[in-house]
């Protein structure tokens, strides 16, 4: 199969509007994260300025400045019919309802005029591993000979709608969220916009979307998995693409609720993962929902460039009920490969592996 | 290849006890998650070991509309009790779930929005999750709902030879 | 309080859309969770917590605080009697 390369990447975080800034920022153990005034209730959450957005819809604008940046630095031509446009959201522009079209059609339509897509966009909308998913779909756009680039761009904005919703489903954190902790009582929720371009040409140096897989729990639509069953899949279904040395370390979801730190803990140890290093940015970006597979793509891509895995913000002792190896601090990287994983409602899984250019 | 059709307007607590009756938790779903229940009941009606679990049969919904039905009734208890119940169908791929549930599918799930029926879009999406390498057949639908009384709901059961 | 009971077992019914069902198909002291009884999952307790605080103007944090609570309508209802605030 066609191999897949990121040829080019973007962020518009509350920590930086690049990925270098954003990754030092991580480095040197910042966050955004803080109270908010709430829809009455108060809400801890990692939020966007609203400063410059003057007219615009704050959506579309973090989206376009993702993509626009990672189509820059890979250096293709937008317009071209061989390049296809993925949009990763869970609820777009859903602050307009009643008032508008919330169509998530409608903001890929915009993203794809603004960058000058000239071909059909697809919208991927599968709950928290929305990105993730997303990446798969590119993948597989070019895998079948579709394109020969695609822009994977997903994004969130918080809004009455998402943090009310949350709060009634009681998962929400006062404090700043505690991945994999034993005190870890509840998510943050993020925003956050994240793109990459993927391609079939690239250099020796890029890296390698090597193997993604989707997988159901078929359990319960907001209840994880108890047996870690959708998530062990993906994770089983990719590993099988990488020598077990070569992989330095598993970027999780840890959204630090009780049962999703658990349930992912299930699926790791019953992966045979157990000394295998993990680590989760939750506790840096809150949750970014149909950002979060890029965004920690990116994130966990230059932590490996550099040789670290990072640390797991907000974790101290471990609370779960089967031995992981989440890292609390900074720790060297040993390997050229590492997982992505997320979970989420619908019960659904996505495990990528992603492996450093000319490591093949 | 198998195709189904549940007009719009249709009362769909009839057809639920016509094709099913055993499954309560059909009437907690919003609209989109009760079509995409009922055309997937309409495709494996009589499949041998239709409840035994598997992982080679993927689940792939699309529409241009998402969840927006029951996204206003959530709106609409917002303003006074948020509901819970309502919130968790605000996810344009809770349908998906639905239908792995119910029918033990633990393999791919995937919801896309597009901007409208595009039957070739649709096919290359469709072809390229065969490239899933434990994907050997497709539940695919159609399921748009602009409201909870008129849809498209169209679903298709695909397998590695239709491909 | 068989009143209340009563009604208690109207609302949950709606609330929880328990199609088909009437007060008198649920029994006082049957299990609303798990296999036996009503068979309700988590986000039946979540929105029994709002069931309680819309009518009853009850709060409660969180579903662990409602464990007891909601062990069955008879239950629910004595918690009613002794917490409302309307």
């Amino acid at each position: 199969m066609t191999p897949v390369y990121c040829i080019g990447s973007g962020v518009v975080t509350p920590l930086g509007n690049t990925p270098q800034d954003v990754f030092r920022a991580v480095r040197q153990g910042r966050t955004a994260l803080c109270l908010h005034t709430g829809y009455p209730e108060p809400y801890y959450a990692s939020l966007l300025s609203r400063d410059c957005v003057g007219k615009g819809v704050l959506f579309d604008q973090i989206v376009r400045d993702a993509a626009s940046a990672a189509v820059k630095e890979a250096g293709i031509d937008a317009s071209s019919p061989r390049t296809g446009l993925v949009l990763s959201t869970i609820k777009g522009n859903v602050e307009v309802l009643g008032k508008a079209d919330v169509s998530l059609a409608v903001q890929a339509r915009r993203l794809a005029n603004a960058l000058g897509v000239t071909t059909q966009p697809t919208v991927v909308s599968n709950a928290c591993i929305s990105g993730l998913a997303a990446l798969v779909q590119g993948m597989r756009m070019i895998q079948s000979g579709q394109y020969d680039h695609v822009i994977v761009a997903g994004a969130e904005v918080q809004s009455r709608f998402i943090v009310t919703g949350f709060q009634s489903l009681k998962a929400l954190s006062l404090t700043a969220c505690k991945p994999f902790d034993a005190a870890r009582d509840g998510l943050n929720l993020g925003e956050a916009a994240a793109a990459m371009v993927l391609s079939s040409h690239a250099d020796a140096s890029q890296w390698e979307l090597v193997s993604g897989c989707i997988r159901n729990d078929a359990n319960h639509i907001s209840g994880p998995s108890r047996t870690g069953e959708g998530s062990y899949n993906a994770l089983r279904y990719v590993l099988q693409h990488a020598r077990p040395e070569d992989v330095a370390f598993v970027n999780v979801h840890g959204t630090a609720t009780r049962y999703n730190d658990e349930m992912e803990a299930i699926a790791l140890y019953r992966a045979g993962l157990q000394n295998m290093p993990v680590n989760a940015l939750k506790g840096v970006f809150g949750h970014t929902m149909g950002a979060a597979g890029i965004l920690e793509s990116i994130i966990s891509i230059l932590a490996l460039e550099t040789g670290v895995v990072l640390p797991t913000k907000g974790f101290e002792t471990l609370g779960v009920s089967v031995p992981v190896n989440v890292s609390a601090k900074e720790r060297p990287a040993q390997g050229n490969s590492f997982v992505k994983l997320l979970s989420g409602f619908g019960g659904v899984n996505g495990a990528l592996l992603f492996r450093k250019g000319g490591a093949r | 290849m198998k195709q189904v059709t549940i007009p719009s307007g249709a009362n769909l607590s009839q057809l639920y006890r016509e094709l099913a009756g055993d499954y309560p938790k059909f009437f907690k779903m919003d609209i989109a998650s009760k079509l995409g229940f009922l055309l997937t009941e309409m495709l494996v009606a009589g499949a041998p070991d239709r409840f035994t679990p598997r992982q080679d049969r993927a689940v792939l919904v699309f529409s241009r509309e998402g969840c927006v039905a029951n996204d206003r009734h959530y709106a609409d208890s917002m303003a006074d009790f948020p509901s819970p119940a309502l919130f968790v169908y605000t996810l344009p791929n809770i349908v998906t779930g639905e239908i792995a549930i119910r029918n033990k599918y633990a393999g791919e799930s995937s919801a896309y929005v597009l901007e409208a029926f595009d039957k070739a879009q649709i096919q290359a999406i469709v072809r390229q999750a065969f490239l899933d390498r434990e994907t050997r057949s497709a539940i695919v639908a159609w399921i748009d709902c602009p409201s909870d009384t008129e849809w498209t709901a169209e679903a298709w059961l695909i397998d590695n030879n239709d491909i | 309080m068989e009143q209340l009971i009563n009604e208690i077992k109207l609302k949950v019914i709606d609330a929880l859309n328990l199609e088909g069902m009437t007060p008198e198909d649920i029994e006082d002291n049957a299990p609303l969770f798990g296999d036996e009884g009503l068979g309700l999952d988590s986000i039946d307790v979540l929105e029994l917590i709002v069931l309680l605080e819309k009518n009853y103007g009850i709060r409660l944090a969180t579903p662990a605080d409602g464990k007891a609570v909601f062990t069955s309508i008879a239950t629910m209802a004595s918690y009613v009697a002794a917490n409302r605030t309307k």
